[in-house]
């Protein structure tokens, strides 16, 4: 009897799990009816807009919008927007490579100019990247590219080195450690290309550091509360000279464990605001700043000097990497 | 009910030697597993689940069950956050978090006794609404700058022993007896066991099922008030999936996922289980991916043993 009331239960749960996502994908196939017919009119309709001095429409396409990095990379593009005059879209994935192709599909339809998008997936947005090219709209990639970007018709990638920050970080880490000592290190998800190029980064400083050994390294997800217990367990059981963390939100559970001071070196990547507060009040050693907003900015500078016909010097728009440790950091507040 | 049978003793006591087993392991391979310290960090790592683990106790003990309660940690622990800043009084800072923790779970439990929506599909709702509310009031950013007497909440300690340890167990013991010595706590039962002989028997269902849920949103509305004070930020991207952390607390600590039966302190165990082998493996610097296998596994020879054991006294 019981048993029966729960299959009815999971049943109808996974029922309206399709609804949701059906609801989703029926939503946009709606908007998205007629973008075969709408494309080759687009293509006119961008280019006698443009001549018509009228405004640009661009369409951001989010992987998601749930950290500091993440919005200030859309403040920042939205201000750039503002400044240049064009339209712009914040159009938020949540993570889904799904949601994302039928955000650029129906971006298409809705004859946006130009498309700036962070792949959610490295291998599966291709495609949609390629058949938004098609359609006659400039596609762009801020943040992260997709695989060979290039084959894909996108324009121009907008974005900092993970790989350099990577490097960064623990080039500071080496020096702090005089080249000597027992490190871990904490990762993002699995998979997350972010986080596998900063581990890339890490390698190649490591590599002339026979002297520091990676004694203990766990993937917390980029979340603080896990990376808090993480770390107050490894304390536990390892003596540990600094803790090289993907991220900042990591970090500062790695310095809330420590403590304060507790001289173990600490960093992390991002320069988020709970970063920069934890090395201002000596829970963290440092960060790398990647210039989210720079990042966000530049995507949308580069859409509109190619809408406007301009070139650019270079198809890959890098920012800097700045190192911020307790004698700067108020400075990025 | 108390046919001590073989298997109902397994079935029982199952969780304490798996438990007990697994602490002698792990002490085996790394000493320092059992030593004080560690012992600290494990009081600190259960607390927060632990309390959240007795919120879903009562709900699925009265035949239910609630997802939304780890979107709800975040939205109070934003809320409490936001009220935490600068030298404001902490008791706005409680207030706020207890009170949207129970807003949320009156409206899961008045959806659920009234709109006579399945658990899973009105919690499903909240729990992806609370979520975006959490987003959208921190406005995806982390909340910075919550006073120090804030952090010593859960920082501080009372001859050595963490407060936050402190919390939970003042938690476990209000919701026991709460659970097995008040006529409420056995209606609670009685309604998990058999809603209709519950309401025949002059009950009143629709204010129980209410009233779990509104426990067991304001627990977790403390929980949200608690973490913000352990990460010292408030994130609205915390607490993802707690839900399933207190849910497989319940579950391998013997309380029936269809209602009627559960034991407090098969609650304790349960979360003390999971945080142990998350600590334990952590200490043994073994990958995060295995933690999910065996918590996994855990789960379903936990549930396994459960049915079987039912099957027999039938």
């Amino acid at each position: 009897m019981k048993l029966r009331k729960l299959t009815a239960i999971a049943a109808s749960a996974v029922l309206a799990a399709g609804m949701l996502a059906g609801c989703g994908s029926s939503g946009s196939a709606a908007s998205t009816a007629a973008p075969a017919e709408s494309a080759a009119a687009s293509e006119a309709a961008a280019g006698s807009e443009a001549a018509a001095g009228g405004t640009y429409k661009i369409a951001m396409c989010q992987q998601h919008q749930t950290n500091a990095f993440q919005i200030a990379i859309t403040e920042a593009a939205k201000a750039k927007a503002a400044e240049l005059g064009v339209e712009l879209t914040v159009f938020d994935a949540n993570q889904d490579a799904a949601t994302q192709i039928s955000q650029i599909d129906s971006a298409v339809a809705q004859e946006y100019d130009a498309i700036l998008f962070e792949p959610v997936d490295p291998a599966g947005l291709g495609d949609a990247a390629k058949s938004a090219v098609d359609a006659g709209v400039l596609v762009l990639n801020v943040v992260s590219t997709v695989d060979n970007w290039e084959s894909f018709g996108i324009s121009a990638f907008s974005g900092g080195s993970n790989v350099a920050a990577g490097e960064m970080e623990m080039q500071q880490v080496a020096d702090l450690l005089n080249g000597e000592g027992k490190i871990a290190i904490l990762t993002g998800p699995s998979g997350d290309s972010g986080g596998i190029d900063r581990h890339t980064g890490y390698e190649n400083i490591l590599a002339n550091y026979p002297g520091i050994e990676v004694v203990v390294e766990a993937d917390c997800e980029w979340d603080t509360a896990k990376a808090q217990s993480t770390v107050e367990s490894w304390l536990v059981a390892y003596d540990l000279d600094a803790i090289v963390c993907e991220n900042d939100g990591m970090a500062v559970g790695a310095g809330n464990a420590a403590g304060a001071n507790s001289g173990i070196v600490i960093t992390g990547v991002d320069a988020t605001p709970d970063g920069l507060e934890a090395i201002l009040d000596g829970r963290m050693t440092g960060t790398v700043s990647q210039d989210a907003g720079g990042q966000g900015a530049n995507g949308v500078e580069a859409a509109v000097k190619l809408l406007n016909g301009e070139t650019l010097d270079n198809n890959m728009i890098l920012t800097e990497n700045i190192w911020i440790n307790a004698d700067n950091a108020a400075d990025y507040q | 009910m108390k046919t001590k049978s073989k298997s109902s003793f397994l079935s029982d006591y199952f969780i304490i030697i798996i438990f007990v087993a697994l602490v002698v392991l792990l002490t085996l391979i790394k000493p320092s597993f059992l030593s004080g310290k560690n012992i600290i960090n494990i009081l600190k790592q259960t607390s927060i689940v632990g309390i959240l683990s007795f919120g879903m106790m009562f709900v699925i003990v009265s035949g239910g069950f609630d997802m939304s309660v780890g979107s709800t940690i975040a939205f109070a622990g934003i809320l409490s956050a936001l009220l935490g800043q600068g030298n404001s009084p902490l008791v706005l800072a409680l207030a706020a978090a207890l009170a949207a923790g129970l807003a949320v779970g009156i409206v899961n439990g008045i959806g659920i006794a009234v709109g006579n929506l399945p658990p899973f599909i009105m919690t499903l709702g909240t729990m992806t609404s609370v979520r975006g509310l959490a987003l959208l009031i921190s406005d995806g950013k982390p909340i910075t700058g919550i006073s120090e007497s804030y952090k010593s909440v859960t920082t501080a300690t009372i001859a050595n022993i963490p407060l936050l340890a402190v919390y939970f167990v003042v938690v476990i013991i209000i919701c026991s007896f709460v659970l097995s010595k008040t006529v409420y706590g056995r209606r609670v039962f009685a309604c998990g066991g058999n809603m209709q002989a519950a309401r025949v028997a002059g009950i009143n269902t629709t204010f129980i099922k209410i009233s779990v849920f509104a426990i067991a949103g304001l627990l977790a509305g403390l929980c949200g008030f608690l973490m913000t004070s352990r990460v010292t930020i408030g994130q609205p991207t915390a607490a993802e999936s707690y839900e399933m952390d207190a849910i497989t607390s319940c579950v391998i600590g013997g309380v029936s996922m269809s209602g009627g039966v559960g034991k407090p302190w098969g609650v304790v165990i349960g979360a003390l289980l999971i945080t142990v082998i998350s600590n334990g493996l952590d200490v043994l610097g073994v990958s995060s991916h295995w933690q999910k296998i065996i918590k996994g596994i855990i789960i379903v020879v936990a549930v396994l043993i459960d049915v079987k054991s039912k099957s027999k006294k039938n």
